[in-house]
């Protein structure tokens, strides 16, 4: 987990789908830079008519396909599926080991060396984004860099630099000015939404539209960051641990120490009554 | 072939032929562990990027471990509040219980991509991991567990300096038991908590974590009534069934409470559509209706209280309900709608059946070669020594009034 709190200077995507052209050059940059195998596709094989049918341990970033009607004529929105990059990430919160981290850059990183293979943060993930390598006997989780290596150095991502329209990659202040300035010089051309502002309580990932986000395929995610949901227990546990101990502690103390004062009774009851009774049987015996 | 060979294979031939059949099932389950790491995760099972987790997790994590939750409840029971006539009860709980927890630790190995850094838990520690939290707790407890489980050990081989520490020691691990299975008993619940738009209306609210602590609590007494009933039956020990009585006078408390909290939360606290798949609500009434308020109002009766046979089927009805609840939890309430379905394949069943089979095939072998029935509390002295109260006389243990 990282304590980051300022957000604004995060380096950010602003993903422009309304001026992607479906070119999918970030696709082959993504697999060249992090040297990704290619998969065995057929055609139609998954949702519509992107390829490959699903991201995979070998496929981070994809661009998905979705044909609509405009005018009676028929039309194409894109949509780039990638690591939303969170500003708390839900994965870095549940990895037991900590595995993943929220760079002062911006990118969540992973760290292979120290995963255990849980799986949690793909259950965690709001977005299904961390993939497994279930093709291997000992398999590792496989995600979006971000282009970590890239990033901080100075470059940009593989995916950012190739994209010849949609993508601007900046500070989340930036980019989220940018973004509010075509809503606002735009506001037909534009899905009044800007998808990771607020979502998951906020991403270094976000989405200008034109369709509605939900016929897009964009997922509906709380507003609030995902890792305050499994604190709001956690915290407690310190104080639970120390209540039940020391409530037991205490229950215990009180009915083993009621048992010894009985013990105790019943012990000197007997010693006066076998003191009681002594007389009489040496006055019997006399 | 050694003599030390031919004596174990005499011995195993002497073996009741459904021993030998549990033998066959563990042996399985170690062929298909060994096809999994051979072959990986993904040819053996059928989890995917879909379903990261299966039946092993599920089940072999997620129910086994309140179904393992009988030695914390009872040790509480017995020897913090002090209802020391169940006190009978407590080594084959303490024994369900190391089992128990020993195989979640197995099931948990098989399923770990990387089960050889599973020490990285202990080293690199993430506070904020309900995950972090459920294996310090699980290796804590088991370690529990194990001393408490080494009592019958000392006593069978005659350690006596042992078992005078264990005896010490015997109150701080109870009450060590108990803290620590409260906390990762509940963190099972709070796994879920992070899965808000994944997991269904109808389980899925911040209330999660105090109903699983307060299902393994019910759970643990329902085990100990099956497991004392069946070792009645089939292993020749005494009827319990007088004891049990008191375990089935404070089930429908529990009970009561439970169902409280969990209506309470699906009213009060649960955001968005309950009813909207007929699927999930049939699975939730089945668990509420059939596995707890049943045996809720069964156990009310005093008539069934004191029968054997409701006992046994009260409890394992409780038991069906919160194994039925734990699967609605992790898995089925986890199915989005337009999901292919997950079944568990061959080796995931397995493994997941040989677990179970080896649960009942050591506790027979154990109940077998160590006391653990044999164990005679009424001359063992359980008591703490009273500082504040100090006695100025020795004062015999026990049987004064006789």
């Amino acid at each position: 987990m990282s304590n980051i709190t300022d957000f604004s200077k995060h380096k950010t995507f602003l993903i422009d789908t309304t001026k992607c052209t479906g070119c999918r050059g970030c696709q082959v940059a993504c697999k060249q830079w992090n040297q990704l195998g290619a998969e065995k596709t057929t055609f139609f094989s998954g949702e519509g008519y992107q390829n490959p049918p699903a991201m995979s341990e070998h496929t981070f970033t994809r661009i998905k396909f979705k044909d609509y009607q405009k005018n009676g004529q028929n039309e194409f929105a894109f949509y780039k599926e990638m690591c939303m990059h969170c500003n708390e990430p839900a994965c870095a919160s549940v990895c037991p080991v900590g595995a993943f981290v929220k760079t002062a850059e911006g990118p969540v990183i992973y760290n292979a060396g120290r995963c255990i293979g849980c799986r949690f943060c793909m259950i965690a993930c709001p977005f299904g984004i961390p993939k497994y390598e279930w093709s291997k006997a000992f398999p590792l989780v496989k995600k979006c860099t971000g282009c970590y290596s890239r990033v901080k150095e100075g470059l940009q991502p593989a995916c950012a630099t190739t994209c010849p329209t949609a993508i601007s990659y900046g500070s989340r202040t930036e980019m989220i000015a940018e973004a509010e300035r075509r809503l606002k010089n735009r506001p037909k051309h534009y899905y009044p939404a800007i998808y990771g502002k607020e979502e998951a309580g906020g991403t270094s990932v976000i989405y200008l539209t034109h369709q509605p986000l939900n016929e897009l395929g964009f997922k509906q995610v709380t507003l609030r960051p995902l890792p305050s949901y499994t604190w709001q227990a956690l915290r407690l546990v310190p104080g639970i641990f120390l209540t039940v101990g020391g409530g037991l502690s205490l229950v215990s103390w009180f009915t083993h120490r009621k048992e010894r004062i009985k013990r105790e009774e019943a012990f000197k009851n007997s010693k006066v009554m076998s003191e009681t009774a002594e007389p009489e049987t040496k006055e019997e015996t006399k | 072939m050694t003599a030390a060979a031919r004596i174990i294979i005499n011995e195993v031939k002497g073996y009741h032929n459904f021993l030998k059949f549990m033998i066959v099932l563990v042996l399985l389950a170690v062929l298909a562990s060994a096809v999994r790491f051979i072959f990986g995760l993904g040819a053996t099972t059928n989890m995917n990027d879909i379903y990261p987790w299966g039946l092993w997790i599920s089940f072999d994590v997620v129910t086994a471990v309140p179904l393992a939750a009988g030695a914390f409840t009872l040790g509480a029971i017995v020897h913090c509040f002090h209802i020391k006539k169940l006190e009978p009860l407590v080594r084959p709980a303490i024994v369900t219980g190391f089992l128990g927890y020993s195989l979640v630790c197995i099931g948990l190995l098989l399923d770990l991509g990387q089960p050889h850094k599973g020490w990285h838990t202990l080293v690199y520690w993430n506070v904020h991991s309900p995950m972090f939290e459920v294996s310090m707790c699980v290796m804590a407890y088991t370690t529990v567990l194990f001393m408490e489980f080494l009592s019958p050990v000392c006593e069978k081989f005659g350690y006596h300096l042992p078992l005078r520490v264990l005896r010490w020691l015997e109150m701080p691990l109870v009450i060590a038991a108990a803290a620590i299975s409260t906390l990762h008993q509940s963190s099972l619940g709070t796994f879920f908590l992070i899965a808000v738009d994944k997991l269904h209306n109808l389980w899925y609210n911040p209330l999660l974590p105090l109903q699983f602590w307060m299902s393994a609590i019910f759970t643990g007494m329902s085990i100990i009534i099956l497991e004392a009933t069946m070792v009645h039956r089939y292993l020749g020990q005494p009827d319990e069934s007088e004891l049990l009585e008191v375990l089935t006078k404070i089930l429908p408390w529990v009970l009561g409470a439970y169902l409280a909290v969990k209506l309470a939360a699906l009213a009060f606290l649960s955001h968005g559509p309950l009813f909207d798949r007929p699927a999930l609500l049939v699975l939730f009434l089945v668990e509420v209706i059939v596995g707890l308020i049943i045996p809720m109002i069964m156990f009310m009766q005093e008539s069934n209280r004191e029968d054997s046979r409701m006992q046994l089927r009260g409890a394992s009805l409780i038991i069906f309900g919160v194994v039925l609840n734990r699967f609605n939890v992790s898995m089925f309430g986890m199915i989005q709608a337009d999901q292919v379905v997950y079944y568990p394949s061959i080796v995931e069943s397995l493994v997941t059946i040989g677990i179970i089979a080896g649960h009942i095939l050591f506790f027979v072998l154990l109940a077998k070669y160590f006391p653990i029935f044999e164990h005679h509390p009424e001359t063992v002295d359980y008591s703490l020594p009273d500082h504040f109260h100090p006695l100025e006389e020795q004062v015999p243990d026990k049987g004064v009034e006789a």
